[in-house]
């Protein structure tokens, strides 16, 4: 579904992805994890153009997104995002947050937004905060809108940047089930995180990043249970 | 202190009031589309490579603005106008072309800041979900930007008003100019003008409510 190839992404002088060569394919769970600075978010901020790869390209649903003149929105609408800081809209309510795109990108009718939108707001037991601003919702809850509002667009793939670093420890849970599920109904997500539970349990796939590179990758068993490459013997040291 | 001169000059005053506001409220409203189109072709990438003529076009605008000062400004826009453009502007005309373009190079900088001090995570997750950066910037980060800009936007429209009165040098009948006029035919060096004062006081005290009023309108969302 994602064919990523020779991806570099430097800042100024500063290399951050340094040679990502990877597939997803459909309904898999890849789980990114590995040290602060390793580029885990910037691979990921990548796959939907929110940075621009420096060299390299990036192939999705058969398509070269990483060429010149590609319509980046068409492919956002297929790429759901889900953000550390959840980045709601705080003008908007809970479910004008989830709506908006579909009626304003999609151009859904109101009425069929509104009805798939608290559909969603189900799904992630948020029903009765459809009306509320933002402001007045936990992390978690927050989170879950996020995730909500992402999914409303019908995506392709979901992609998750560190979604449960910003929040409380007695949050995280609920974020995480909601995650469970939709790793559960096949939706294909690549998720950045430090969560080594939720990767070892969801994961198809881990892909171990350091320094801007794939150092390891593998089946959970593997990674967790027999990692081959030192640097990842040292980090899982460190997390586990 | 002698103000018997009200009851004789008052239809003066009322009239003189009526243009500053005219003058005034002219003003801040063309001030303010200037003020965001500039901000609008300052940040404008249309050009080539490095290039970008109405973003450059719009930065000298404001840079050659912030330079000169507005009553010499009024002066030459008054006075030029026949030299420079065949024609003659009337003096309410040339002090609010002067006003505008000179309050719109801060209102401008006014909406940049309020622009800019919107969460970039705002933008970015608006584009995550397939806006083009047009929709996102008037769906998502404009109506957040108002509530930045609306506190400091208000400070430059009472600016607007206390600047008006140097469109009596150009003989605008507006407020400075008639109590000055009251003033030399009563002979009264000082009360005239603190009428002047006080009508002055009541315009910009009441925009200032006014523009709080606003604001907290549009802050609803913050408490709930």
């Amino acid at each position: 579904m994602i064919t990523v190839k020779d991806l570099y992404k430097s800042f100024g002088e500063n290399g951050v992805l340094k040679g990502i060569s990877e597939t997803v394919e459909k309904g898999e769970v890849v789980v990114v994890i590995g040290p602060s600075g390793s580029g885990k978010s910037t691979f990921l901020r990548c796959l939907n153009l929110l940075e621009q790869p420096t060299s390299g390209t990036i192939v999705f649903e058969g398509q070269e997104i990483t060429g010149k003149r590609f319509d980046e929105d068409k492919l956002r609408e297929k790429m759901g995002m889900v953000f550390q800081q959840f980045n709601l809209f705080p003008h908007k309510t809970v479910l004008q947050n989830v709506t908006m795109a579909p009626i304003k990108v999609k151009g859904q009718k109101p009425e069929a937004a509104r009805k798939r939108g608290l559909e969603l707001l189900e799904m992630v037991g948020l029903s009765d905060k459809a009306d509320s601003y933002p402001n007045s919702l936990s992390g978690g809850q927050k989170q879950r809108v996020a995730i909500a509002r992402a999914l409303a667009m019908d995506p392709d793939v979901m992609l998750f940047d560190e979604p449960t670093s910003a929040l409380d420890p007695e949050m995280v849970g609920e974020v995480l089930a909601v995650m469970k599920q939709l790793a559960q109904e096949g939706t294909t997500m690549v998720v950045v995180t430090h969560e080594m539970g939720f990767a070892r349990e969801m994961g198809d796939r881990i892909l171990f990043m350091d320094d801007g590179v794939i150092v390891e990758q593998g089946s959970p068993e593997e990674l967790f249970g027999n990692p081959q490459n030192p640097r990842t013997v040292d980090f899982l040291s460190k997390v586990l | 202190m002698n103000f018997s001169f009200w009851s004789g000059y008052k239809a003066s005053y009322f009239s003189s009031l009526w243009m500053t506001l005219k003058l005034s409220l002219v003003s801040i409203l063309f001030a303010t589309l200037l003020g965001v189109l500039l901000y609008f072709l300052k940040t404008s990438r249309l050009g080539y490579k490095k290039i970008r003529p109405l973003s450059l076009l719009a930065s000298a605008f404001i840079e050659v603005m912030r330079c000169v000062p507005m009553l010499l400004l009024m002066i030459i826009v008054y006075s030029g106008s026949k030299i420079a453009l065949g024609f003659n502007f009337t003096s309410f005309q040339a002090a609010v072309i002067a006003i505008v373009m000179n309050a719109s190079v801060y209102i401008c900088e006014v909406v940049r800041a309020g622009i800019e001090a919107v969460d970039r995570g705002q933008m970015e997750a608006a584009r995550s979900l397939g806006m083009s950066r047009r929709k996102a910037m008037w769906l998502v980060v404009m109506p957040q930007a108002v509530k930045n800009i609306l506190p400091a936007i208000g400070n430059e429209f009472v600016g607007v008003i206390k600047n008006s009165s140097m469109a009596s040098v150009i003989g605008v009948a507006e407020l400075l100019f008639t109590s000055k006029n009251i003033s030399g035919a009563t002979f009264l060096p000082l009360e005239p003008l603190l009428v002047a004062a006080a009508f002055y006081f009541v315009l910009t005290f009441t925009l200032g409510r006014l523009m709080l009023w606003v604001e907290r309108r549009y802050k609803v969302s913050d408490n709930r």
